[in-house]
């Protein structure tokens, strides 16, 4: 008795310090769900010992399953890796087979995580691998996906079908082919695997491969006699790879089904197709090989060419038709300018009969060209017959009566012509209309081949040359051009985009192109200066910090000045982040308010560059900047960014002179331009001009006295001109040099190092789109704060309205403002004090246009006003009284304009 | 997705203005007549796909303007051309009289190859007839042309113009006589050989997401 108790004590005794020792329980609880959870953390640890003494005489259901998924602790086991539990739970009869909530048995999950021993148990203990799970995924499913050939090439000997579908109809080997897994697919088609087998869309593993492009998969499939299967939709796999942009994966369908080139060359008129995908494919496969590159141009010539005479056909879709020809031609010049993989047997090589000159491609085209110029002969030939017939303007009239009458009513056409054929000659009314006709409906098609042209001519030249076969086109057809663009001034901004890039041909169409609005001038304009540039989103989050221009509030100058020196030209005009030091704001509003102060410290007299005319609002450069020894230096980085501003459609705070705009955009100055900096000198120089001087005494000669620094320096005008007089023969001429002195020579380097910096982010052939006029509206908004524009375009938000008392004394107090303050109420809510050209409706935001808007704020005691720059919002309190608001705004504004915070 | 198709032909239609080149394309597209048909200014275009001998073959048409002062233009296109309709009206001498300048145009410009059919149209027109059927096919024997008598408006024969032509071309290409290889043969192949449609169209593909934790 005492001896039992004894050791019964001793059993317990050891049972504690077993316990005690491993720090937890060493008997399992009755039931099976809290014995289970003890268990699990052990299974996982693969600690067999720990489980094996604990399941030894323990009544636990080691088929339990438990948790979410109802998973047993072979589940576990087999999921974790942990082969000595496995082996344990299954020789204690785990029933290897047991599904989970979603299917999956223990191999399911060794497969899926690739536990190569606790497959190879599970499969001793007959676990089956035809076992589907609810999606009808198997084993051999899971290893295909991840790739696991060597796991993969165990178990597929156990497989009675390795075809075996999912509830897609998709097999081992199209996951495998989808994710590329190259000995994956090799193993699977060494077992049988079906080739060609559809899913139920009807995708083969070939369609996968290339869905992905997956290019070596798809050359095992190939080589292995893939054939080439659309899908039920009648995708082809050459489709998926041009979707996606695959090359390499559509060279390899080409080389095993030659015909597939034609059929790429073909899909550049699908519009649906994505242009840079495109071109990214033909780019890679023209690379392959010299007789690639031939084939891809001269393939693409003919399909333009086909293009191109299908535009030229009245009854086709214009707009399709048109942006199908001058894509195909541009990818075409893409290719073209790429030149062949190797560029030694690209050179001419006319002499060795084998290999065909690189131009040679351009021959298809010949034939479009040629119809051009047919078109074009005709069309002179009807200008021609028009310009005869002006005298008998009347008849014209008539003709285009029967024009009209004959859209309205067919029926007329018939009896018309016999009644009006006796009183016109020598033309028959029905022919003379049609003339007309065919110039107006003509000149558009025939425009777009033109683009066509020039982009064909010009991929065979230097960059920014233009092609001397190109300026003989428009010079012989000099007539023609400008009778179209004088009907149809758009012609101009949609197609005749080579004249921005020719200087000479620009002047021809100079003053037509003066002549159209300015809006759409401004359109080109930008058009072309963003092309190229695939984001133009100012306020897209730089990547990385790098990107971000940190600029120093209290020395904004100089350090802006080194930041952007620090980044690319590029860079730049890919978008602008700035945040100045010690604040966290960033955004639009903080690049507006960054552009406007900047431009004010350009400006300010303690850097000497910029002096004041005489009325004191515009700027030109000093011409004795020089004080400062950088100045030259200071002047290229102010045109820099004068140019960015211009690039980003931002505004800055500086009005210049006419006379220095004139100097931006190329234009000679006159001796009125003078006015701005020396009204009175003005005054004189038209006394001279106006007056006979020839009795007067003057004694002028063609030299002038400046003052540099205190002391009087003689400058001649012309070489020896101290020695000559001025007379009433010559006095235009010296009056021409006396402006020209004091406007632009006097201010040449600096001219000269503005423009320099100027022109790395604005070209000068397309500044010359806009007048002196016209420039200051873009470079610097509308100088003027129109109220009455700023109400008509305010939105209100949070409940206010118009009729809110609050809004209604908002709009009181601004009335009330002078200009300072509302310019500063207006960049206390823009970030910006200007409006920008076309008034308060093209108020730009952080996305597009942004109107002004005012949103509500509980009112507490002492709130002042707040903003959000970005959206351009003002949040205003709702004000007791009129009185308060006026207040508190105008604290506001002369406290609160600068700096930003997070609010 | 593009067209499917084994072959690509382009076709011309020549003849003297007024012939009714126009309604013949648009009665062999539309299967309709054109009512009100103006003069065609420089080169219109049209295409269909038709079976010929068990082949899908895209007849790419260009339509001609029949009017002198566009003859410059029109010549431009008969480059590349692999057959031509060459049409008159049998109510006009004068058109008929002018097939030999066309088809000096048609032998000099196009290929060599250039399957040509004379088509007498307006056969509905009868009791105005100024060429009989029998002056017709003597000149078309004279210059190995196939030869029809069609009529836009009834439809009568325009379908088996643009597709005797057509067979003409494939039987060619069939006998090796041409190569469609040839630049400016007027002939592509389409990629209809490689595709070999299975299953009626159904749903849309869709890639199934595969886990992978």
């Amino acid at each position: 008795m005492m001896e039992r108790a004894m050791e019964q004590l001793n059993v317990q005794l050891n049972r504690l310090t077993r316990s005690l020792r491993r720090a937890r329980t060493v008997e399992l609880p009755e039931d099976n769900e809290t014995a289970v959870y003890t268990l699990m953390p052990m299974v996982m640890a693969d600690q067999h010992r720990s489980v094996s003494e604990l399941l030894l005489n323990s009544k636990f259901d080691v088929n339990y399953a438990f948790g979410r998924v109802k998973r047993s602790l072979l589940h576990i086991a087999a999921n974790c890796g942990s082969v000595e539990c496995l082996v344990l739970l299954l020789k204690r009869g785990a029933n290897p087979n047991y599904q989970d909530i979603s299917g999956c048995t223990p191999l399911h999950l060794a497969a899926r995580n690739g536990q190569k021993k606790c497959m190879g148990r599970l499969l001793e203990y007959n676990a089956d691998v035809n076992i589907c799970n609810n999606e009808g995924l198997t084993a051999i499913h899971w290893l295909a996906v991840n790739g696991r050939t060597e796991l993969l090439h165990d178990l597929v000997q156990h497989v009675s079908n390795v075809d075996v579908e999912d509830a897609m109809g998709q097999t081992a080997l199209h996951v495998a082919c989808q994710n590329g897994h190259k000995t994956t697919v090799l193993c699977l088609l060494d077992s049988g695997a079906d080739i060609n087998r559809p899913n139920v869309s009807g995708a083969t593993p070939l369609y996968f491969a290339c869905s992905h492009g997956q290019r070596d998969t798809a050359q095992i499939l190939l080589l292995r006699g893939a054939k080439y299967l659309p899908d039920k939709n009648g995708v082809t796999p050459l489709d998926l790879c041009v979707q996606g942009g695959y090359g390499e994966t559509c060279e390899i369908l080409i080389q095993h089904h030659g015909r597939l080139f034609q059929t790429l060359i073909q899909m550049t008129q699908n519009d649906d197709l994505k242009e840079n995908m495109l071109r990214q494919v033909l780019e890679h496969v023209s690379q392959q090989n010299d007789s690639n590159y031939q084939r891809i141009l001269t393939s693409l010539a003919e399909v333009a060419t086909t293009n191109g005479h299908k535009l030229l056909s009245l009854s086709s879709n214009y707009e399709a038709q048109m942006k199908s020809l001058l894509r195909i031609v541009r990818l075409f010049c893409h290719v073209f300018r790429l030149g062949p993989s190797s560029p030694n047997t690209g050179i001419d090589l006319g002499y060795n009969g084998n290999k065909t000159p690189r131009s040679q491609v351009f021959k298809p085209l010949e034939l479009l060209w040629h119809s051009l110029d047919e078109w074009l002969v005709l069309i002179s030939t009807e200008l021609d017959r028009k310009c005869g017939d002006t005298d008998s303007s009347p008849g014209s009239d008539i003709a285009s009566l029967i024009l009209k009458q004959r859209e309205a009513d067919p029926s007329i056409v018939a009896d018309t012509p016999d009644l009006l054929s006796s009183s016109l000659d020598p033309e028959t009314p029905e022919a003379y209309v049609d003339g007309q006709d065919v110039i107006s409906m003509t000149a558009n098609r025939l425009s777009a081949v033109i683009q066509a042209f020039y982009m064909c001519c010009s991929c065979q030249m230097p960059q920014g040359m233009t092609s001397p076969r190109f300026i003989e086109f428009v010079c012989k057809q000099d007539e023609v051009l400008k009778c179209f663009v004088t009907r149809n001034p758009k012609i101009i901004f949609n197609h005749f985009h080579f004249l921005l890039e020719c200087p000479e041909l620009m002047s021809r169409f100079m003053h037509i192109i003066k002549g159209q609005p300015f809006k759409d001038r401004c359109e080109w304009f930008y058009e072309h200066l963003l092309a190229g540039q695939p984001d133009s989103d100012m306020v897209h989050r730089p990547v990385s910090e790098n990107d971000i221009l940190l600029i120093h509030r209290e020395s904004i100058f100089r350090s802006s000045c080194e930041v952007v020196s620090k980044f690319t030209n590029e860079k730049l005009k890919q978008g602008i982040a700035v945040r100045f030091h010690g604040e966290e704001g960033m955004g639009q509003g903080v690049v507006r308010e960054w552009f406007d102060i900047l431009s004010n410290e350009i400006i300010n007299p303690d850097y000497a560059l910029f002096t004041q005319s005489a009325d004191g609002t515009t700027f030109q450069p000093n011409s004795n900047s020089s004080v400062n020894p950088d100045h030259l230096n200071y002047f290229r980085f102010a045109g820099q960014i004068l140019g960015l501003a211009l690039y980003h459609r931002q505004l800055v705070n500086i009005y210049f002179t006419r006379s220095f705009y004139k100097h931006i955009l190329g234009i000679p100055v006159n001796y009125q331009d003078v006015s701005s900096i020396d009204p009175e000198y003005a005054k004189n120089l038209q006394w001279i001009l106006d007056n006979d001087i020839s009795d007067l005494g003057l004694e002028l000669t063609f030299s002038v006295e400046t003052d540099v620094f205190g002391a009087m320096e003689e400058v001649p005008l012309k070489p020896g001109g101290s020695g000559i007089q001025v007379t009433q023969d010559n006095k235009d001429e010296y009056v021409q040099l006396v402006t020209e002195l004091r406007m632009t020579r006097a201010i040449q380097p600096q001219i000269n190092a503005f423009l320099q910096g100027f022109h790395t982010f604005i070209p000068p052939s397309l500044i010359q789109l806009f007048d002196e006029y016209e420039l200051e509206l873009l470079l610097s908004g509308m100088p003027e704060i129109d109220v009455l524009d700023w109400k008509r375009n305010t939105e209100y938000t949070s409940g206010f309205d118009l009729e809110e008392p609050v809004i209604q004394w908002f709009w009181e107090v601004v009335d009330g403002l002078t200009q300072e303050e509302r310019v500063l109420l207006l960049q206390f809510v823009t970030g910006s004090s200007r409006v920008p050209h076309g008034g308060f409706a093209f108020l730009m935001g952080g996305s597009g246009l942004q109107k002004f808007t005012i949103a509500a704020v509980p009112y507490t005691s002492n709130l002042l006003p707040t903003s959000s720059t970005c959206i351009n919002m003002l949040k205003l309190p709702e004000y007791p009284s009129k009185d308060v608001l006026r207040d508190r705004l105008l604290v506001a504004l002369h406290c609160g304009s600068y700096g930003y915070t997070m609010a | 997705m593009s067209e499917t198709y084994d072959f690509l032909f382009k076709f011309l239609v020549i003849g003297s203005a007024g012939t009714g080149k126009s309604c013949l394309l648009h009665q062999f597209i539309e299967n309709k007549f054109k009512q009100d048909s103006n003069h065609t200014i420089g080169v219109e275009f049209g295409s269909r796909v038709v079976n010929v001998g068990g082949k899908t073959v895209k007849l790419q048409i260009w339509d001609t303007a029949g009017q002198e002062r566009f003859r410059s233009v029109t010549r431009s296109y008969y480059r590349g051309a692999a057959g031509a309709l060459l049409v008159y009206d049998i109510t006009s001498r004068e058109t008929y009289n002018a097939l030999t300048n066309w088809l000096t145009d048609a032998r000099t410009l196009a290929s060599p190859n250039i399957v040509i059919i004379l088509c007498g149209n307006k056969k509905d027109l009868d009791a105005d007839r100024e060429v009989t059927f029998l002056e017709a096919s003597r000149f078309a024997q004279e210059n190995e042309l196939m030869f029809l008598e069609t009529s836009a408006l009834t439809g009568e024969n325009v379908e088996e113009g643009f597709l005797k032509c057509a067979r003409t071309i494939l039987n060619k290409i069939e006998s090796g006589e041409l190569d469609p290889e040839r630049m400016g043969s007027g002939i592509q192949y389409g990629d209809a050989s490689l595709r070999q449609l299975r299953q009626p169209r159904g749903s849309a593909a869709q890639n199934k997401q595969q886990c992978n934790c």
